[in-house]
Protein backbone atom coordinates (compact mmCIF):
# COMPACT_ATOMS: atom_id res chain seq x y z
CA UNK A 1 0.00 0.00 0.00
CA UNK A 2 1.57 3.74 -0.67
CA UNK A 3 -0.15 6.48 0.34
CA UNK A 4 -0.47 9.23 -2.25
CA UNK A 5 -1.90 11.99 -0.10
CA UNK A 6 -2.12 11.44 3.60
CA UNK A 7 -4.61 14.29 3.74
CA UNK A 8 -6.78 15.08 0.74
CA UNK A 9 -9.12 17.02 2.50
CA UNK A 10 -10.76 16.78 6.14
CA UNK A 11 -14.60 16.17 6.31
CA UNK A 12 -17.51 17.56 8.82
CA UNK A 13 -19.02 15.34 10.59
CA UNK A 14 -22.16 15.67 8.72
CA UNK A 15 -20.27 14.77 5.31
CA UNK A 16 -19.24 11.18 7.24
CA UNK A 17 -23.08 10.80 8.85
CA UNK A 18 -24.52 11.98 5.31
CA UNK A 19 -22.12 8.94 2.99
CA UNK A 20 -22.83 6.40 5.74
CA UNK A 21 -26.39 7.16 5.65
CA UNK A 22 -26.61 7.04 1.43
CA UNK A 23 -24.82 3.50 1.88
CA UNK A 24 -27.55 2.21 3.74
CA UNK A 25 -26.37 3.18 7.64
CA UNK A 26 -29.42 3.64 9.89
CA UNK A 27 -30.17 3.55 13.36
CA UNK A 28 -31.47 -0.06 13.74
CA UNK A 29 -28.26 -2.24 14.04
CA UNK A 30 -30.43 -4.83 12.66
CA UNK A 31 -31.58 -2.63 9.51
CA UNK A 32 -27.47 -1.68 8.72
CA UNK A 33 -26.88 -5.29 8.02
CA UNK A 34 -25.78 -5.85 4.72
CA UNK A 35 -25.28 -2.42 3.25
CA UNK A 36 -22.88 -1.41 5.92
CA UNK A 37 -19.71 -3.72 7.91
CA UNK A 38 -20.15 -3.86 11.59
CA UNK A 39 -17.96 -0.88 12.31
CA UNK A 40 -19.70 1.73 9.81
CA UNK A 41 -22.61 1.16 11.65
CA UNK A 42 -20.80 1.88 14.73
CA UNK A 43 -19.32 5.23 13.24
CA UNK A 44 -23.28 5.85 12.22
CA UNK A 45 -24.12 5.55 15.76
CA UNK A 46 -21.54 7.83 16.99
CA UNK A 47 -22.28 10.40 14.41
CA UNK A 48 -25.73 10.07 15.31
CA UNK A 49 -25.50 11.22 18.85
CA UNK A 50 -23.53 14.20 17.81
CA UNK A 51 -24.57 18.02 16.52
CA UNK A 52 -24.17 16.67 13.34
CA UNK A 53 -27.39 14.58 13.20
CA UNK A 54 -29.49 18.09 12.54
CA UNK A 55 -27.49 20.01 11.10
CA UNK A 56 -27.51 20.83 7.23
CA UNK A 57 -24.96 21.70 4.52
CA UNK A 58 -26.50 25.68 4.04
CA UNK A 59 -26.25 26.32 7.86
CA UNK A 60 -22.42 24.87 7.89
CA UNK A 61 -21.64 27.42 4.21
CA UNK A 62 -24.12 30.18 6.13
CA UNK A 63 -21.46 29.53 9.48
CA UNK A 64 -18.44 29.32 6.89
CA UNK A 65 -19.36 32.55 6.10
CA UNK A 66 -19.93 34.49 8.82
CA UNK A 67 -16.72 33.50 10.81
CA UNK A 68 -14.66 33.96 8.58
CA UNK A 69 -13.81 37.70 10.21
CA UNK A 70 -12.29 35.82 12.35
CA UNK A 71 -9.54 34.07 10.58
CA UNK A 72 -10.02 30.90 12.15
CA UNK A 73 -7.90 28.11 11.39
CA UNK A 74 -9.11 24.93 9.14
CA UNK A 75 -9.17 22.32 12.13
CA UNK A 76 -10.89 25.20 13.82
CA UNK A 77 -13.64 25.61 12.23
CA UNK A 78 -14.21 22.11 11.48
CA UNK A 79 -14.05 21.23 15.49
CA UNK A 80 -16.48 24.41 16.05
CA UNK A 81 -19.11 23.11 13.49
CA UNK A 82 -18.41 19.56 14.79
CA UNK A 83 -18.90 20.19 18.54
CA UNK A 84 -21.21 23.53 18.42
CA UNK A 85 -19.94 25.04 21.25
CA UNK A 86 -22.70 26.89 22.76
CA UNK A 87 -21.24 29.29 25.12
CA UNK A 88 -17.55 31.24 25.55
CA UNK A 89 -16.10 28.40 28.07
CA UNK A 90 -16.55 25.84 25.27
CA UNK A 91 -15.11 27.81 22.76
CA UNK A 92 -11.83 28.16 24.45
CA UNK A 93 -9.97 25.37 24.08
CA UNK A 94 -11.06 24.83 20.31
CA UNK A 95 -9.30 27.88 19.21
CA UNK A 96 -5.47 28.11 20.18
CA UNK A 97 -4.38 31.58 21.76
CA UNK A 98 -8.18 32.68 21.54
CA UNK A 99 -7.47 35.68 24.42
CA UNK A 100 -4.72 36.75 21.88
CA UNK A 101 -6.39 36.35 18.71
CA UNK A 102 -10.08 37.24 19.20
CA UNK A 103 -10.50 40.72 20.66
CA UNK A 104 -12.49 41.22 23.78
CA UNK A 105 -12.48 45.00 24.88
CA UNK A 106 -15.30 46.00 26.99
CA UNK A 107 -14.77 49.40 27.37
CA UNK A 108 -14.87 49.52 23.56
CA UNK A 109 -18.24 47.02 23.86
CA UNK A 110 -16.01 44.27 22.08
CA UNK A 111 -16.70 40.83 22.93
CA UNK A 112 -15.61 38.55 19.79
CA UNK A 113 -15.95 35.61 21.46
CA UNK A 114 -19.12 36.43 22.25
CA UNK A 115 -19.69 37.19 18.38
CA UNK A 116 -18.44 33.75 17.42
CA UNK A 117 -20.50 31.75 19.60
CA UNK A 118 -23.73 34.38 18.97
CA UNK A 119 -22.94 33.07 15.28
CA UNK A 120 -22.81 29.51 16.47
CA UNK A 121 -26.40 29.90 18.65
CA UNK A 122 -27.84 31.52 15.47
CA UNK A 123 -26.87 29.48 12.41
CA UNK A 124 -25.75 25.95 14.04
CA UNK A 125 -29.03 24.01 15.05
CA UNK A 126 -29.06 22.85 18.81
CA UNK A 127 -28.61 19.11 19.42
CA UNK A 128 -31.65 17.36 20.21
CA UNK A 129 -32.00 16.72 23.60
CA UNK A 130 -30.86 13.39 24.34
CA UNK A 131 -33.52 11.01 26.72
CA UNK A 132 -31.24 10.45 29.09
CA UNK A 133 -29.62 13.87 29.72
CA UNK A 134 -30.54 13.80 33.35
CA UNK A 135 -28.72 11.20 34.02
CA UNK A 136 -25.23 12.42 32.85
CA UNK A 137 -24.56 14.31 35.99
CA UNK A 138 -24.27 11.28 37.52
CA UNK A 139 -22.16 9.06 34.99
CA UNK A 140 -18.23 9.06 34.60
CA UNK A 141 -17.27 10.82 31.43
CA UNK A 142 -19.17 10.16 28.72
CA UNK A 143 -16.52 8.02 27.31
CA UNK A 144 -17.13 4.78 29.70
CA UNK A 145 -19.59 2.59 28.41
CA UNK A 146 -23.19 2.78 29.39
CA UNK A 147 -24.93 1.63 32.40
CA UNK A 148 -26.96 -1.86 31.52
CA UNK A 149 -30.91 -1.12 31.20
CA UNK A 150 -32.88 -2.88 33.63
CA UNK B 1 -11.59 14.94 13.28
CA UNK B 2 -12.16 12.89 9.76
CA UNK B 3 -9.97 13.25 7.19
CA UNK B 4 -9.54 12.13 3.87
CA UNK B 5 -6.48 9.72 2.45
CA UNK B 6 -5.53 8.56 -1.13
CA UNK B 7 -3.82 5.64 -1.45
CA UNK B 8 -2.50 3.08 -3.66
CA UNK B 9 -2.75 -0.12 -3.46
CA UNK B 10 -1.32 -3.05 -5.62
CA UNK B 11 -4.57 -5.64 -5.26
CA UNK B 12 -4.60 -9.40 -6.22
CA UNK B 13 -8.53 -10.54 -6.43
CA UNK B 14 -9.15 -14.11 -4.72
CA UNK B 15 -10.41 -16.34 -7.58
CA UNK B 16 -14.37 -16.42 -5.35
CA UNK B 17 -14.84 -12.50 -5.98
CA UNK B 18 -14.35 -13.64 -10.31
CA UNK B 19 -18.16 -13.56 -11.03
CA UNK B 20 -18.86 -10.63 -9.20
CA UNK B 21 -18.68 -6.77 -11.05
CA UNK B 22 -15.50 -5.91 -10.79
CA UNK B 23 -15.71 -2.76 -8.57
CA UNK B 24 -18.03 -4.59 -6.34
CA UNK B 25 -15.44 -6.98 -5.76
CA UNK B 26 -12.50 -4.56 -5.55
CA UNK B 27 -14.56 -2.73 -3.11
CA UNK B 28 -15.04 -5.75 -0.87
CA UNK B 29 -11.25 -6.75 -1.21
CA UNK B 30 -10.75 -3.39 -0.09
CA UNK B 31 -13.09 -3.45 2.51
CA UNK B 32 -11.42 -7.05 3.95
CA UNK B 33 -7.93 -4.96 3.82
CA UNK B 34 -8.36 -1.40 5.35
CA UNK B 35 -11.85 -1.71 6.61
CA UNK B 36 -12.05 -1.01 10.58
CA UNK B 37 -7.85 -1.29 10.66
CA UNK B 38 -5.16 1.04 11.15
CA UNK B 39 -2.99 2.34 8.40
CA UNK B 40 0.66 3.51 10.04
CA UNK B 41 0.57 7.24 9.98
CA UNK B 42 -3.00 7.30 8.80
CA UNK B 43 -5.29 6.47 11.46
CA UNK B 44 -8.01 4.42 11.42
CA UNK B 45 -10.00 3.37 8.34
CA UNK B 46 -13.72 4.00 8.67
CA UNK B 47 -14.40 3.67 5.41
CA UNK B 48 -14.01 3.37 1.47
CA UNK B 49 -14.95 6.80 0.64
CA UNK B 50 -15.02 6.07 -3.43
CA UNK B 51 -12.38 4.08 -5.84
CA UNK B 52 -10.35 6.79 -8.12
CA UNK B 53 -8.76 4.84 -10.83
CA UNK B 54 -8.73 0.88 -11.30
CA UNK B 55 -5.03 0.18 -13.47
CA UNK B 56 -3.52 -2.38 -14.88
CA UNK B 57 -5.16 -5.78 -14.27
CA UNK B 58 -2.10 -7.29 -14.68
CA UNK B 59 -1.75 -10.94 -16.81
CA UNK B 60 0.27 -13.47 -16.82
CA UNK B 61 1.35 -14.02 -20.34
CA UNK B 62 1.14 -18.43 -21.96
CA UNK B 63 2.05 -19.08 -25.57
CA UNK B 64 1.55 -22.14 -27.31
CA UNK B 65 4.46 -21.44 -29.70
CA UNK B 66 1.62 -21.30 -33.02
CA UNK B 67 -0.78 -19.39 -30.45
CA UNK B 68 0.32 -16.34 -28.51
CA UNK B 69 -3.23 -14.79 -27.15
CA UNK B 70 -3.38 -16.94 -23.71
CA UNK B 71 -3.63 -14.84 -20.67
CA UNK B 72 -4.01 -15.45 -17.17
CA UNK B 73 -5.38 -12.06 -15.28
CA UNK B 74 -3.57 -11.70 -11.67
CA UNK B 75 -6.90 -12.65 -9.85
CA UNK B 76 -6.40 -16.32 -11.45
CA UNK B 77 -3.01 -16.78 -10.69
CA UNK B 78 -2.20 -19.12 -7.28
CA UNK B 79 -4.13 -17.10 -4.00
CA UNK B 80 -0.84 -15.25 -2.55
CA UNK B 81 1.07 -14.57 -6.26
CA UNK B 82 3.24 -10.75 -6.26
CA UNK B 83 5.48 -9.42 -8.84
CA UNK B 84 9.14 -9.45 -8.04
CA UNK B 85 10.89 -6.42 -9.40
CA UNK B 86 12.14 -8.27 -11.99
CA UNK B 87 8.73 -8.41 -14.07
CA UNK B 88 8.64 -12.62 -12.46
CA UNK B 89 5.30 -13.36 -11.13
CA UNK B 90 6.26 -15.16 -7.70
CA UNK B 91 3.83 -17.43 -6.09
CA UNK B 92 4.39 -16.82 -1.91
CA UNK B 93 3.53 -20.83 -1.12
CA UNK B 94 3.83 -21.47 2.33
CA UNK B 95 6.89 -23.54 1.61
CA UNK B 96 9.30 -20.89 0.29
CA UNK B 97 8.70 -18.39 -2.96
CA UNK B 98 8.03 -20.17 -6.51
CA UNK B 99 9.06 -17.86 -9.27
CA UNK B 100 6.86 -18.23 -12.21
CA UNK B 101 10.50 -18.16 -14.56
CA UNK B 102 9.71 -17.58 -18.34
CA UNK B 103 9.68 -20.46 -20.96
CA UNK B 104 8.87 -22.56 -17.86
CA UNK B 105 6.41 -25.46 -19.22
CA UNK B 106 2.83 -24.70 -17.92
CA UNK B 107 -0.61 -26.30 -17.21
CA UNK B 108 -3.67 -23.70 -17.44
CA UNK B 109 -7.34 -24.24 -17.08
CA UNK B 110 -9.44 -22.60 -19.97
CA UNK B 111 -11.97 -20.56 -18.15
CA UNK B 112 -13.07 -18.32 -20.76
CA UNK B 113 -12.47 -17.88 -24.57
CA UNK B 114 -13.27 -13.92 -26.11
CA UNK B 115 -13.80 -13.35 -29.70
CA UNK B 116 -13.98 -9.73 -30.00
CA UNK B 117 -15.84 -8.46 -32.72
CA UNK B 118 -13.25 -7.27 -35.89
CA UNK B 119 -12.84 -3.62 -35.38
CA UNK B 120 -13.47 -1.55 -38.64
CA UNK B 121 -10.38 1.11 -37.47
CA UNK B 122 -7.35 0.96 -35.19
CA UNK B 123 -4.79 3.62 -34.13
CA UNK B 124 -1.63 2.90 -35.57
CA UNK B 125 -0.33 2.53 -31.95
CA UNK B 126 -2.88 0.11 -31.07
CA UNK B 127 -1.46 -3.41 -30.36
CA UNK B 128 -2.77 -5.37 -33.27
CA UNK B 129 -6.17 -7.12 -32.89
CA UNK B 130 -6.66 -10.39 -31.79
CA UNK B 131 -9.92 -12.19 -33.10
CA UNK B 132 -9.70 -15.01 -30.32
CA UNK B 133 -8.41 -14.57 -26.63
CA UNK B 134 -7.95 -17.38 -24.19
CA UNK B 135 -8.62 -16.27 -20.36
CA UNK B 136 -6.82 -19.61 -18.53
CA UNK B 137 -6.28 -20.00 -14.71
CA UNK B 138 -3.32 -21.33 -13.19
CA UNK B 139 -5.44 -21.93 -9.84
CA UNK B 140 -5.59 -25.25 -7.93
CA UNK B 141 -3.95 -28.06 -7.42
CA UNK B 142 -1.80 -29.66 -10.92
CA UNK B 143 -1.68 -26.55 -12.83
CA UNK B 144 1.50 -23.62 -13.19
CA UNK B 145 4.04 -24.84 -13.59
CA UNK B 146 5.04 -28.34 -14.30
CA UNK B 147 7.82 -28.56 -12.18
CA UNK B 148 5.86 -27.96 -9.09
CA UNK B 149 4.16 -30.64 -9.32
CA UNK B 150 6.69 -33.18 -10.77
CA UNK B 151 7.10 -36.68 -8.90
Amino acid sequence: MKTLQANAGVLTNLEVLEFLRARGATSDPMGCLGAVAPSECKVFDYLVNTPACNQTRGAIDEFLKRCEKFKLAKAEKFNIINLRPSNQALIDPIIEYCEKRLTKDEARGIDEVQELVDSVLEVLPPPPAKPDEEMQDLEEPPTAKPMEEN
Amino acid sequence: MFCLSLIEHNLPLPPHLLNRPLLDAIKEELERLFLDKVLSNLGLCISIYDIRTIEGGFVFPVSLGFFDDIKVPVHLLPHKSRMGDDGIWIWEHECGDLPMDLDEEVHFRVTKINYPPIPLEQDANASPFSPMEIIGEIYGDGLGLLSWWAD
